[in-house]
């Protein structure tokens, strides 16, 4: 059932896609950015829906699966953008942001099996790992919004340097516009994924009896977490629209690569692919 | 007779005059509106609207004829002669359609004529000397302008340096608010370009030039803060757009000297603007991260492509212009026909209301709310049917521009006159609008 009505969200989540590319291709149709954003608001609604549905079927065991997480993920990657364009009103990032979210999402549909444990242990059905789960993945779709941003800005920076003033010139946004939603985002999303960090290492404490294990997981996300604090730090020493575009990209490359091979390699290698696996990524 | 035929024109423009001509009749505020209230009361003529801009000079006149339209400019310099153009009738209606969409205008699709117009309709609406005619013939000019606007791409880029100026330091800065613009050398051309960022928000200009009187005259009169030249590289680190025009044979904005301004900068972007033949700043400076950096050739060459885009898209909007031209003329045309045709409808409707109502206080009684209605129903239909015909001929016969049959109509039917053409002066209080009656039918 919750596989239903999610395959219906991703109707709606190729509706906002189709919106926002045109609007993006004819930005004379103003119309058509309003139409992407009301159709990813009711695909964020009707995910919202299939998720709640989920959790009554699998009682809340989906998340610690890779399909799970992915479908959770993109979940709060749409509520973020419609924050994002509320409060900013640059309906071309749709045209960037909806199209990610609906390739994250394909998979989990036809793909990914529902891939958790049968049986969960009573140590980690607690609001801490609830917290962990949403703060780590929403800090993921906000560094993953962030570097598409800052795709955006180099695009864009591009056209502008080199005097090519056509069709990307004046549809996407200033570089100053870009350079601030980019900087926000990933301040944004260090705190999140800080409060995701602490709330890792306390359910380390309360599983494994030891806050840090040199578990391979534990280990990439103090670099990513570093990596992103640096970047904060650095804004203020006068590192911006470039060079801070590049580096908010490769920083999302070292998340997307440490989710990818942490997923890949043996079970045995990871110290909670047995019994903890909410510490999937 | 009708309404369109009776409109002249009489005009010079950048295209037919040089300045040296123009400035001699161009007027604007009080003195327009003496010239306006004079105008309008030598015989023959109704209606009076004069655009004055600092390309053109037109004198629109409803009347009978463009004689006192050319007596206009004729009286105010002899040196007009051979400059002015004339046109009647649907010509002018044209020539005033194509000017408020700014197909006439030296930059083809700039915005500013569209407001000049209106300025010029509510000044001559001001001292009543646009009546019903000028009126519409406006609001016509006005919609046609705004169609074109949006139909096709005529307004789209920049059409000028200081244009392309603006929308790149838009692309780079967003808007320019808490920003600072400094100028480096006096020339025309920064001015202008200082004034436009200005209009983006930039809340600090800075002036600065080898000589400092010219620096704080151009200061005093943009509203800018003169600076000295020998804080040039200080003032690099405090600028944002830096819009450099000065008469140097060399560079002024060395590489090293962007580098050691973006290093006390701490990398903050700052955008280059060379409006100088030879160049004053090296391009090379567009190297280091977040310089931007532009020469007159860059943007001169926007310019031209923009040119181009919009040569094309005028024809699309000539074309709109043709269809509002004749949807004006037409609609004028059937007028003249109207007043006989809303009259007679006035009296029938009138007629059948009171027949109905006598019918109903009679047999009211016996019927029920369905057959009271039936019964206005049928009266109405019976008006309609029968004044069918009629209103089609009347509407075809003023169409095509004979004016016997409205006279007759309304002479066979006991109705009012047709309208008349202007013998006198129309004013607004004494010409009510039908255009209840006159949407334009597209």
């Amino acid at each position: 059932m919750s596989l239903l009505v999610l395959r219906f969200a991703a109707l709606f989540y190729a509706g906002a896609v189709t919106a926002y590319v045109l609007h993006f291709a004819r930005p004379r149709h103003a119309a058509l950015a309003t139409v992407g954003q009301w159709l990813l608001g009711i695909a964020f609604v009707v995910q919202a829906v299939a998720i709640g549905l989920g959790c009554k079927e699998y009682g809340g065991a989906e998340f610690f699966g890779l399909r799970g997480g992915l479908v959770f993920m993109t979940w709060l990657a749409a509520g973020a953008s419609l924050v994002v364009q509320r409060l900013y009103r640059i309906p071309a990032i749709g045209a960037f942001v909806t199209p990610l979210i609906l390739v994250v999402l394909l998979p989990t549909l036809f793909l990914v099996k529902p891939d958790f444990p049968e049986v969960l242990p009573e140590a980690v059905r607690r609001p801490m790992l609830t917290i962990h789960i949403v703060t780590a993945l929403l800090g993921v779709a906000l560094f993953a919004i962030a570097s598409l941003v800052a795709v955006m800005y180099l695009l864009q920076e591009r056209e502008v340097k080199g005097k090519r003033f056509g069709a990307l010139f004046s549809r996407l946004p200033s570089l100053a516009a870009l350079d601030q939603l980019n900087q926000r985002l990933v301040r944004v999303g260090f705190v999140v994924y800080t409060v995701a960090l602490l709330t890792g290492s306390g359910m380390a404490k309360v599983v494994w009896k030891s806050a840090w294990q040199w578990d391979p997981q534990q280990i990439s996300s103090l670099v990513i977490w570093m990596l992103y604090g640096v970047m904060v730090q650095l804004r203020h020493t006068g590192w911006h629209g470039r060079r801070f575009a590049m580096l908010t990209i490769v920083a999302f490359g070292l998340v997307v690569g440490s989710m990818v091979t942490l997923n890949v390699l043996p079970e045995g290698m990871t110290r909670h692919g047995g019994d903890f696996s909410g510490e999937r990524k | 007779m009708n309404g369109v035929r009776e409109l002249h024109l009489v005009g010079l423009s950048h295209k037919s005059a040089p300045v040296a001509v123009r400035e001699k009749v161009a007027l604007g505020g009080e003195d327009l509106k003496g010239a306006l209230a004079a105008l309008a009361d030598r015989p023959g003529v109704g209606e009076v609207m004069v655009v004055s801009t600092c390309n053109r000079v037109e004198c629109y006149v409803y009347g009978e004829s463009l004689e006192e339209a050319r007596h206009f400019f004729l009286a105010r310099t002899g040196d007009a002669k051979g400059h002015l153009y004339e046109r009647s009738g649907r010509e002018a209606v044209r020539h005033l359609f194509r000017v408020a969409a700014s197909l006439d205008s030296m930059v083809v699709g700039e915005p500013q004529i569209l407001g000049q117009v209106k300025e010029a309709y509510g000044l001559a609406a001001s001292v009543q000397t646009a009546g019903a005619f000028v009126s519409r013939l406006c609001n016509r000019a006005f919609a046609t302008a705004k169609r074109v606007r949006s139909e096709t791409e005529i307004a789209r880029g920049a059409g000028s340096v200081s244009q392309v100026a603006v929308e790149l330091v838009e692309k780079i800065f967003g808007n320019l608010k808490g920003r600072a613009v400094l100028l480096v050398g006096a020339g025309k051309m920064g001015a202008l370009s200082a004034k436009a960022l200005r209009d983006l928000g930039a809340d600090r200009i800075l002036v600065t030039n080898r000589s400092p009187e010219r620096s704080r005259a151009l200061a005093a009169e943009i509203g800018a803060v003169s600076e000295p030249w020998e804080g040039l590289t200080s003032l690099l680190v405090l600028a944002d757009v830096v819009i450099v025009s000065t008469g140097a044979p060399s560079f002024v904005i060395t590489r090293e000297l962007a580098a050691q301004a973006m290093k006390a900068r701490r990398g903050r972007s700052v955008c280059f603007i060379d409006l100088a033949v030879p160049r004053n700043v090296d391009p090379a400076c567009a190297e280091q991260d977040n310089v931007y950096a532009y020469d007159i050739d860059d943007l001169q060459k926007v310019v031209s492509q923009t040119h181009a885009a919009r040569a094309e898209e005028a024809i699309r909007a000539e074309a709109i212009v043709e269809a509002e031209v004749m949807a004006f003329a037409q609609e004028r045309e059937t007028r003249a026909a109207l007043p006989v045709l809303a009259e007679l409808r006035r009296r029938a409707e009138q007629i059948a209301r009171a027949e109905a109502e006598r019918t109903l206080a009679h047999v009211g009684g016996k019927l029920d709310e369905k057959g009271r209605r039936s019964v206005e129903a049928m009266a109405q239909a019976i008006v309609n049917k029968l004044l069918h015909g009629p209103t089609a001929r009347l509407k075809e016969a003023a169409a095509s521009g004979d004016s016997d049959l409205p006279g007759a109509a309304a002479e066979l039917f006991g109705v009012g006159e047709a309208e008349a053409p202007p013998r006198a002066r129309t004013r607004p209080h004494d010409a009510p609008d039908a255009d209840v009656h006159t949407e334009p039918h597209r």
